[in-house]
């Protein structure tokens, strides 16, 4: 009652001070300044392994002279799967290093793109979708039954060090809401029971399927085929009889 | 209105009204594609396609305002102040960076500009904190000029009441520069300074959107020769002078146009005094010299003109301390000495700041007396030509030609140490006329690649000779305008005047076969701005052990480099030091006194390309101090033998007599006696040997190269006119 | 005693010398006021010359001389040290380097060789004891200022800046040619 008196009161302030609408605007989770901590500091040794030296070379064969700094992207990709998820500092003067460029060049990519992910973070990074689809689908609830699990914060790492917990925009699967991104693979349909046992299979290193929890297909429509149903139809069909030779 | 001046001075100044820029002489001809019609505001102007909008309107006088795009910088096109109506346009197009088309109507007035305009500044001020009057740059700000001409006239911006605006954290780059992030507008100018002509590519943006900030990401600082002209650049306060912050406001400031005198190349700069002190230096344009840039030393050196200063005539007592004594004394008792030493005895050596008038007075003193030895500090081999030819020792490609240049080759200089600004306009030349440098000499750090030939002397010779097989002898054979640069620190070796022939005979070779006739090919770098004055006067180079063991009287003109110590010279001698700064000289000195800095008098100096400038007075020597040229005139008159000339005018009359290219303010004279000179030498060439011996080393400054991130030579800097030697 | 200013004087020697400079500048563009550095010294021998002497050598020089030099010095009150001991520059103010707009540089100004100021101690305000050390004149053109200096009798000196430069088109382009050294930054 006094809640709504209030808002109602607000609402009323607002329109009538104001003509523009504004949200708050949202900060970035993450800095974009470099902090020297001590798993993450120029000192820290980095080297890619013999394959991803390997996967490197190919990689700088597809860019042409005077482009190679193309390469950046998925360099550090590789930089950051290779260290477990996340990419220091270190990497990032590896790659250019390797790609002769001044080290804020790849501080400039590094810091711009979100899936670049500079703080220390756990084996499995569960990145739940909260927009419009999802969150109607009771994404609320599944955030809170993975913050439950794992004693993960939004932002933050688990006590135990396994997980990480992001809130993403869409992560365009909006068809299988709710859904979450667990490293690479997509858990859709999630229910707050599905979500629990994802977590329980990965906290003992156990790989659960990926894909729908809902039994369906992929995106196929939760009640099996509406149309497309029958085989399709060989080449030639519906042709007029006298264009068939 | 806002075009008038400008088309106003246009009109009323012919195209004579000033001389063109020499480098243009050497600009390539080639076939200019026709020019297109454009209109700006309905004036019609033809321009070479490709040119930008915003130039096309430059030439008609029509100033487009602009955050990010700055005439010497790549166009960036991230500010949007300088939309413009296009006609036939349906939306607003960026004048930085849009190139012309035939026919074009652009219209810089129109209502859709105007409110483009008012748009793009509204936005830059929702995250922009309104802390102008604690902002340094408050005053002179593009920002607020801009938003006063052309932004709103109300706020619509409330949204302080609910996520407030954007902050971001400040970050150190350094003792010089001050960073407030928060307000910067992400023009990126600084960044881009830092990575074309800086060669530093230290500064960039992180983060993304409404978070992106810019910085250096880690701790870092802006280590960079040339770090002082992003306080210059940036539009707005975020980044401020760190030792001027909070000192004065630019309309509390004088401005005095004057000269800068800590390198050789004679900076043109602005100084703002207030009262009776320096505050600040600034870059004056020029663009033979400095373009708009300035070194740090030159900027961040002024307060070094109110540290260590002689204030007052000092005298040696029974005891041999300096004690503060009137004029009348001093001078008597320098006159005293100078009248009981016979005039062989008496040396005269000049320092690295002596301007031309004092240098012409003292050298008049001695030559009265009888006494033929004036030195200078900076030796230079006297073998051959010696300096009879001033095209032996001058720049003599000149600064701004350096650009039009396609090979140069240094010889044992660290040019980034030595020139700042050459440096620079190296650097220009490598990134925008594609010009290749190699080096002779250790391996510095110049930013920008180069061919490392090797560190001996001896490969001038084989060069010389052509003997080499090292491609550099290739690519200077076939570059259409080679440069030759020499450093004129390894001349003082032993074997300086065979790399000095040498490098004549190279540089005379290239010369003979080039195709343009007016293209100077060598170059010597002299290290400070008093030697080419001092040289074209018959000041004799580099003191020498024997004149100073002889010495009955030294007196010292500014000599503070460390040539002259007590044990050079016998038990009695006298010692009379004359210059600015309690240094070296004035340690050793019997008689002090105290003279003006470059800021306090009316002085010619002569740069490295022996161009004479003068400065200014800017404010008025401290204490006693007193302008150079009119202490050694007092003294002449006591000593018995009265120089000519009571007024400025008449020294510099006496300065034209001596030679004419010393007066000649602002302006180089062509000098062509390469082969004169190389002959000379020629004769002597049985005596060299130069042997396989490295380029010393010792004589390269090799600072920035070995620069770490705990050792900022500008802090060192920050002193050095108070100790010139330590640097 | 006239003094006269030789406008169309065949040669400027007989007249008058701009004080120092012997080199190639001041011959080449006698006529544009700004390659004439210094103010003109009058040679010692019209100054004493007798009036007839005077006319005699005009008529010899075929050249019409007009006697249009108005010193005002006399009469202006100024007191003789200002006038003669002050020596004017006349110039074109340079470009604040910290700011990016050019409006208020077209234009020539005058200014007086700077003396001593120092700080009032009552107020900490900038004091000085010299009358025109805030005379900043604007002109238009330097014909102007020089005039008004002659008239004034105060010897002057023009300072021209170097300041015009290669035009060269800039292309947003360069910063991503691949094949060129321009492409040295992100921005």
């Amino acid at each position: 009652m006094l809640s709504s008196l209030r808002s109602g009161v607000q609402s009323l302030w607002r329109s009538s001070s104001r003509a523009l609408q504004t949200s708050s605007s949202l900060r970035h989770d993450s800095l974009f300044v470099h902090r020297d901590t001590p798993e993450d500091n120029s000192n820290t040794p980095f080297e890619f392994s013999p394959e991803n030296k390997q996967r490197i070379d190919a990689l700088l064969a597809i860019y042409p002279e005077g482009h190679k700094r193309g390469a950046m992207i998925p360099l550090l990709d590789l930089a950051q799967r290779q260290n477990g998820g996340w990419l220091p500092i270190a990497a990032m003067h590896k790659v250019a290093e390797i790609l002769n460029l001044p080290r804020m060049r790849v501080y400039e990519v590094a810091t711009f793109y979100t899936m670049f992910i500079r703080r220390p973070i756990g084996k499995y990074h569960v990145q739940i979708c909260t927009t419009t689809p999802c969150w109607l689908q009771g994404s609320d609830a599944v955030l809170q039954a993975i913050k439950d699990t794992t004693g993960c914060e939004v932002g933050g790492n688990s006590p135990c060090g396994k997980f990480s917990l992001s809130e993403v925009e869409c992560l365009g699967a909006c068809v299988n809401a709710p859904m979450m991104q667990i490293n690479d693979d997509y858990y859709e349909d999630l229910s707050v029971e599905d979500t629990k046992k994802i977590i329980e299979q990965l906290k003992r290193d156990e790989k659960p399927t990926p894909g729908p929890r809902s039994g369906r297909y992929a995106s196929e429509p939760l009640g099996g085929l509406t149309s497309l149903t029958e085989e399709p139809k060989g080449p030639g069909f519906g042709l007029q009889d006298a264009l068939k030779a | 209105m806002l075009r008038q001046p400008l088309s106003k001075a246009l009109a009323l100044s012919p195209c004579a009204r000033l001389a063109p820029v020499t480098g243009r002489r050497y600009a390539q001809v080639q076939a200019q594609p026709e020019k297109v019609e454009v209109f700006i505001d309905d004036k019609p102007v033809y321009v070479l396609p490709g040119t930008t909008v915003l130039q096309a309107a430059a030439l008609v006088g029509v100033e487009i305002p602009r955050f990010c795009y700055h005439e010497r910088l790549a166009v960036a096109g991230n500010c949007r102040m300088c939309l413009v109506e296009v006609e036939k346009s349906p939306k607003p197009v960026a004048a930085c960076a849009m190139p012309v088309m035939k026919g074009m109507r652009v219209k810089t007035t129109s209502d859709l500009t105007r409110k483009a305009r008012e748009g793009v500044m509204e936005f830059l001020l929702v995250n922009h904190p309104l802390d102008c009057p604690i902002c340094d740059q408050g005053g002179e700000c593009d920002l607020q000029d801009q938003s006063m001409a052309f932004g709103s006239d109300k706020s619509r911006f409330t949204d302080i009441h609910f996520s407030g605006k954007r902050a971001v954290e400040d970050k150190d780059v350094g003792p010089l520069i001050k960073t407030v992030m928060t307000r910067c507008i992400h023009c990126t100018r600084c960044i881009r300074f830092a990575s074309e002509v800086a060669g530093i590519d230290d500064l960039g943006t992180t983060g993304r959107g409404t978070d992106m900030q810019v910085g250096t990401y880690v701790e870092k600082m802006f280590l960079s020769e040339l770090s002082g002209n992003v306080i210059d650049l940036c539009p707005v306060g975020a980044l401020t002078s760190k030792p001027y912050s909070f000192a004065a406001r630019p309309w509390e400031t004088r401005r005095i146009d004057s000269i800068d005198v800590l390198d050789p190349l004679g900076s043109n700069i602005v100084v703002a005094t207030r009262t009776n002190e320096v505050l600040r230096i600034l870059p004056r344009t020029n663009e033979e010299i400095n373009e708009e840039w300035l070194a740090d030393k030159s900027r961040f050196a002024c307060d070094g003109l109110k540290r260590q200063r002689l204030v007052t005539p000092m005298v040696a007592d029974s005891r041999g301390n300096l004690t503060p004594v009137e004029w009348e004394d001093a001078i008597v008792a320098a006159a005293q000495a100078i009248r009981d030493c016979p005039p062989e005895k008496l040396v005269a050596v000049a320092g690295e700041m002596a301007d031309a008038e004092a240098l012409v007075s003292l050298k008049d003193l001695v030559n009265r007396l009888g006494g033929e030895h004036v030195y200078t500090e900076q030796s230079f081999p006297l073998a051959g030509a010696g300096t009879d030819l001033r095209s032996s020792y001058l720049f003599n490609t000149k600064i701004a030609n350096v650009e039009e240049s396609d090979f140069v080759l240094l010889i044992g200089t660290n040019v980034r140490f030595e020139a700042p600004l050459l440096n620079a306009r190296l650097r220009k030349a490598f990134i925008h006329k594609e010009t290749d440098v190699a080096l002779i000499g250790p391996n510095v750090d110049l930013t920008y690649e180069y061919m490392h030939v090797g560190d001996s002397a001896s490969i001038v010779k084989e060069l010389a000779s052509g003997t080499s097989n090292h491609e550099v002898l290739k690519r200077l054979q076939s570059a259409k305008r080679p440069v030759l640069i020499l450093g004129a620190d390894q001349l003082k070796t032993p074997e300086g005047a065979a790399l000095l022939a040498y490098t004549q005979e190279l540089a005379l070779k290239l010369q003979g076969k080039l195709e343009d006739k007016e293209w100077k090919v060598l170059n010597v770098l002299q290290r400070n701005a008093s030697q080419v004055a001092a040289l074209d006067m018959g000041y004799k180079p580099g003191v020498t052990a024997d004149a100073l063991k002889n010495a009955k009287v030294v007196y010292l003109l500014g000599a503070d480099g460390g040539q002259v110590t007590r044990e050079s010279l016998p038990k009695d001698c006298v010692v009379i030091y004359q210059g600015h700064h309690g240094d070296r000289g004035a340690s050793i000195a019997d008689v002090v006194f105290p003279g003006a800095a470059y800021t306090e008098k009316r002085a010619t100096f002569v740069n490295a390309e022996g161009r004479p400038q003068q400065t200014l007075v800017a404010v008025t020597p401290p204490g006693k101090a007193r302008e150079d040229w009119k202490i050694i005139r007092a003294l002449s008159e006591v000593v018995g033998a009265g120089l000519p000339y009571d007024t400025m005018d008449e020294v510099r009359e006496r300065l034209a007599d001596v030679s004419p290219t010393l007066v000649c303010y602002g302006e180089v004279q062509d000098n062509n006696y390469f082969a004169q000179a190389q002959a000379l030498t020629q004769a002597l060439h049985c005596y060299f040997a130069i042997k396989r011996r490295l380029i010393s080393p010792e004589c390269i400054p090799l600072l920035y190269g070995a620069l770490s991130d705990e050792g900022h030579p500008v802090v060192v800097l920050r002193a050095a006119l108070s100790d010139p030697v330590s640097m | 005693m006239l003094k006269v200013i030789a406008t169309t004087a065949k040669t400027s020697f007989s007249r008058s010398l701009p004080a120092f400079s012997t080199c190639t500048t001041r011959l080449a563009g006698e006529i544009d006021p700004t390659c004439r550095k210094e103010a003109p010294k009058i040679d010692s021998d019209t100054v004493t010359a007798l009036p007839e002497e005077a006319k005699e050598k005009m008529v010899y020089e075929c050249t019409i001389c007009v006697p249009t030099k108005v010193d005002l010095s006399p009469i202006t009150g100024v007191p003789e040290e200002h006038v003669k001991t002050r020596r004017v520059r006349i110039y074109q103010p340079p470009k604040n380097a910290m700011q990016s707009g050019t409006n208020n540089i077209h234009h020539w100004e005058m200014e007086f060789d700077n003396r001593q100021r120092w700080e009032n101690p009552l107020m900490g305000w900038t004091s000085t004891g010299d009358p025109l050390s805030n005379l900043k004149l604007e002109f238009t053109s330097p014909n102007e200022a020089i005039e008004h200096c002659e008239k004034n009798g105060w010897s002057w000196y023009v300072d021209v800046p170097k300041i015009e430069k290669e035009f060269r088109p800039k292309n947003y382009g360069l910063n991503f040619s691949w094949n060129r050294r321009t492409r040295v930054s992100t921005k």
